[in-house]
């Protein structure tokens, strides 16, 4: 009995092991009675996962096979987007990459991996939308309705690690935009009253978990009495029966993911051609109704009608471009003499 | 260690010494001596820089202090319980014997979470340390008791076989002679006791200075407040700057080094050579 059970485990154990082995060989194109099976690798962040796994791939993978005949089986990983850019950057050879930021889209490109300019397409290389959010506990017990409520003192306030996480750098970005925009009760274009927010903001902060997931699952565990977040997390979760309400600031900034093909790696599996279709795919009415369904705002017209009355309206959204793209805000907000390094210097005094 | 070669065995001895010094060195120096490499590349002063920016530095101390803390309770507690282990027979010590080794057997990660799932807000524990306004939780006190729980078994362990040489004649010629309990304790068990419990507590400590599982899921990473130099690192690393990365990697190296050889000095000028966990 015991010998028929070791036998078994012995067995499984080695079907594993082959599956996993032949799972992770290098994409070859095998024939088969219906015709080429070909392998497309995707390297994207964690946000869109189910979006792209439950329903975006496998309709292009009935659409390509009823335009050619062929088969494409998926190789999919999912990172947080700076990991990500680093592994494809480091030799991770994806086909396409779908990350969180531009920023980490032009590291592959100042890698030298990606040769066409990624953002020729329609939407300029941009898929998904979101705006960053707080998240409240049910019912709003502390009647929090904007940025300038989380200055409270004793409020705890949960933000992921801008060291680790595009999120937390997303974040950052709302609520001194907003400041700087007059969105806040701060005075329109005062730095120092929008730095002044954001120490205070930050003094509240109780934990900086190393992802916006991460960030949001603390949230969901009970800690801290609200998130600073991406809109689709708190639907995400919402949909998945956690109770938590969200507020969206008067003023807050639209958050744009990008995709590209890594055209070093499409061209070298000979893939350029599926790359492309799939890039092109991803803003077709119906994946953009998938991303919409896993709560991130689409960027095609048709899908964007049918979603509006869905989410709220922001009364003042702002996009990375107002405070003058991402390599000033990386130099002026993030730099080691930036804002953040001295917003959080100037809080150590605090036990 | 050189003349115990047999007859007619002297090659194989000297290939599989050379064997046994290609791995040790493939294995722990050649990745050392890359750090080395990588923490040192901008020259010394470009290390001191990088150690003593202030959020380093602060992570950096924020380790040495808990770990301090943590390296005093172990060293109290876990002299006292190898000497319950080894000195009293009582229900459940077979059962404590095999906990003490529970904290080298479960993932720190999991460590981690037991302690938020005991001290969160949502426990019942959790709630009442946050009624009395004492913040354990995402707070300093977690990281010791994280740290507490990661390196349990460096202390105990390496106790437990100096007390079992022990002859327990001379406690009980003590005790004859009318010596206390207390007084026994001091002056004839703790003496013999002293290098095991400083090499232990040592060993302890230079464990944690590197403790990342744990730390990252029950602290809550703030600069300044909760951030420890080791989480620090992975932050620098996934922020591409390696090299800073690097630089705080070289000291807590050298750090955990400097400890290990104390400790070694230590074991090998009193001969206790036993029991490291």
């Amino acid at each position: 009995m015991l010998r028929q059970f070791r036998l078994r485990a012995v067995v499984t154990i080695a079907a594993l092991a082959a599956t996993l082995a032949t799972g992770c060989g290098p994409p070859s194109p095998e024939a088969t009675a219906s015709g080429k099976v070909r392998t497309l690798t995707l390297g994207a962040y964690t946000t869109p996962r189910e979006a792209y796994g439950k329903a975006i791939i496998p309709a292009f993978q009935r659409a390509w096979k009823e335009k050619t005949g062929e088969e494409v089986r998926f190789q999919e990983s999912y990172l947080g987007s700076g990991a990500q850019a680093r592994a494809i950057a480091g030799g991770f050879e994806a086909d396409v990459a779908a990350l969180s930021l531009e920023a980490d889209i032009e590291k592959l490109a100042g890698a030298g991996l990606i040769k066409r300019d990624w953002k020729a397409g329609p939407h300029r290389g941009v898929v998904t939308r979101s705006i960053v959010v707080i998240a409240v506990r049910e019912g709003n017990p502390k009647g929090i309705r904007d940025w300038d409520d989380l200055r409270r003192p004793g409020l705890q306030v949960l933000t992921p690690n801008v060291r680790t996480s595009g999120g937390a750098m997303w974040n950052v970005c709302a609520m001194y935009g907003a400041a700087l925009r007059g969105g806040t009760t701060a005075a329109k274009g005062d730095t120092s009253a929008a730095e002044a927010l954001l120490r205070d903001v930050l003094r509240n902060a109780s934990v900086m978990d190393k992802g916006a997931r991460e960030s949001i699952i603390s949230f969901e565990k009970g800690i801290g009495d609200a998130a600073i977040t991406y809109e689709n997390e708190v639907l995400v979760g919402r949909q998945s029966g956690r109770r938590y309400d969200y507020v969206v600031p008067h003023s807050t900034i639209l958050i744009e993911n990008p995709v590209a093909v890594v055209d070093v790696y499409a061209d070298r599996h000979g893939n350029r051609d599926l790359a492309d279709a799939f890039v092109a795919f991803l803003t077709t009415p119906e994946a953009q109704r998938a991303f919409a369904d896993y709560g991130l705002r689409p960027v095609d017209a048709t899908a964007k009608r049918e979603v509006a009355a869905r989410l709220p309206k922001v009364s003042d959204l702002f996009t990375i471009g107002d405070l003058g793209g991402w390599p000033r805000v990386t130099a002026t907000l993030f730099a080691p003499q930036g804002v953040y390094e001295r917003v959080m210097s100037s809080l150590k005094a605090k036990p | 260690m050189s003349s115990i070669a047999a007859p007619g065995t002297q090659g194989h001895g000297l290939a599989l010494r050379a064997g046994i010094l290609a791995y040790v060195g493939a294995l722990i120096l050649i990745p050392l001596s890359a750090l080395l490499f990588r923490g040192l590349e901008g020259g010394l002063a470009g290390l001191r820089e990088a150690v003593t920016e202030s959020t380093a530095w602060q992570a950096v101390l924020l380790t040495l202090w808990t770990a301090a803390i943590m390296a005093v309770v172990n060293a109290l507690f876990g002299t006292l319980t190898a000497w319950a282990l080894v000195r009293y027979r009582f229900p459940g010590r077979g059962m404590i014997s095999a906990l003490v080794d529970l904290p080298f057997a479960v993932p720190t990660l999991v460590t981690g979470v037991m302690l938020v799932t005991l001290l969160g807000p949502q426990s019942v524990l959790g709630g009442w340390l946050a009624a009395q306004r004492m913040q354990v939780a995402f707070a300093p006190p977690s990281i010791v008791l994280a740290l507490l729980f990661v390196t349990l078994p460096f202390v105990v362990r390496a106790v437990e076989p100096v007390l079992m040489e022990q002859d327990p004649a001379e406690e009980e010629a003590a005790r004859t002679l009318g010596a206390g309990t207390w007084t026994v304790f001091l002056r004839v068990l703790l003496p013999p006791m002293m290098p095991a419990i400083l090499s232990g507590t040592i060993r302890s400590f230079a464990r944690a200075l590197g403790e990342f599982g744990s730390i990252v899921v029950v602290s809550g990473n703030i600069p300044y407040r909760t951030l420890t130099a080791p989480i620090y690192i992975f932050g620098e690393i996934e922020s591409g700057q390696p090299a800073r990365a690097a630089a705080v990697s070289v000291v807590l190296l050298a750090a955990a080094l400097a400890l290990n050889l104390g400790a070694r000095g230590i074991e090998r000028i009193t001969g206790a050579r036993h029991g490291q966990a």
